[in-house]
């Protein structure tokens, strides 16, 4: 009997973890955005497609896929959308290494009903639940450097990426044709 | 005996809460049509307000944001955004060529709709029209952010 209510209640209390405040011995560093709330919590790291419809790839894909973290405490799927670099980079690069493995994470929750986010999270920093040393959220680039050796040179990488340079060459900066591109660029910087 | 009673009625109650489901849930078929968009300047207001985050305005920052793994979603005519997960036969959904070349096109698809802890997911099958760039909101807002037009190119 005594086990059997335990189980209930832990059962219970599980449920109700959701208003628990993650934001408890946070470091995440504020990025100034109207609806961020710091957040660190234990997760396992997941290929979202393969949670949700049973369409699952060796090692989450390989960096092809979006990862998630299947938060530990409640169980909600929290979509990590960005790392911690300022540099229109995602987050997958930096949760891949851990694939199936749990970890903690520490960073910034964005719920924002108006536009409908909801557990959508940018990683600052991430451990193995067997590791000590904490590891910044911030090794895209390095990889895209070197995957892209031939695209070394100054400035960020988005000025530099091949593909990023071939969308912007065939159909221009607003994407509406080069000659429309023209005028518009044109008429915004006389 | 009551005691036991009401917390195993409290406990199957909060189970069937969101959150406590079966790891993977029912899809349901969908068409919908909607606009490629960059999730992350979308939900987080980085850039500005979500009418800035769309269309020809955002057009070179989404195909960045595209290219560096960023989320795509697919904002529909009511609202919603649908995180897309496959397009057709690519699961590229982090830095995929297919999602890049969608970026802030208009499209109508056919496909599997999921939903997950207040998020909305999306397995496209078939991109059923391709209408390309339809919200014109350089009319607006001009070039967002204000650096994607590099000063050699202006």
């Amino acid at each position: 009997m005594r086990p059997l209510l335990f189980a209930l209640l832990s059962l219970a209390f599980g449920a109700t973890a959701g208003a628990q405040d993650f934001s408890v011995n946070s470091e995440a560093r504020s990025w100034n955005l109207a609806f961020e709330t710091p957040a660190r919590f234990e997760a396992r790291v997941v290929d979202i497609l393969c949670e949700l419809t049973g369409d699952c790839a060796e090692n989450c894909g390989d960096g092809r896929r979006q990862l998630g973290l299947l938060r530990s405490v409640d169980d909600v799927l929290v979509f990590p959308n960005k790392n911690a670099q300022p540099a229109f980079t995602g987050a997958v690069a930096e949760l891949l290494p851990y694939c199936g493995a749990l970890v903690e994470v520490d960073g910034l929750m964005i719920e924002d009903e108006y536009v409908g986010a909801f557990n959508i999270y940018l990683v600052q920093r991430i451990r193995g639940l067997d590791e000590v040393e904490w590891t910044t959220a911030n090794r895209w680039t390095r990889d895209w450097a070197e995957a892209n050796p031939d695209a070394a040179g100054d400035g960020p990488w988005f000025r530099r990426d091949p593909r990023v340079l071939q969308e912007i060459g065939t159909d221009g900066y607003f994407g509406l044709g080069l000659e429309r591109d023209a005028a518009i660029i044109g008429a915004l910087f006389p | 005996m009551r005691i036991f009673t009401g917390l195993a009625s409290l406990a199957i109650a909060l189970a069937s809460l969101p959150g406590a489901a079966d790891a993977q849930t029912a899809g349901q078929r969908i068409n919908v049509r909607g606009e490629i968009i960059d999730t992350w300047c979308y939900f987080s207001g980085v850039m500005g307000g979500p009418d800035a985050v769309v269309g020809s305005a955002h057009h070179t920052c989404a195909i960045w944001c595209s290219a560096g793994g960023i989320p795509v979603g697919l904002l529909a005519e009511d609202g919603t955004v649908y995180m897309v997960l496959r397009i057709e036969g690519s699961d590229e959904s982090a830095g995929g060529g297919t999602q890049m070349r969608l970026a802030s096109h208009v499209i109508e698809v056919d496909g599997m709709h999921y939903e997950r802890d207040g998020l909305n997911y999306l397995i496209v099958s078939d991109v059923v029209v391709d209408d390309d760039i339809q919200v014109f909101s350089h009319d607006d807002f001009g070039v967002v952010p204000g650096f994607a037009v590099p000063e050699d190119a202006r």
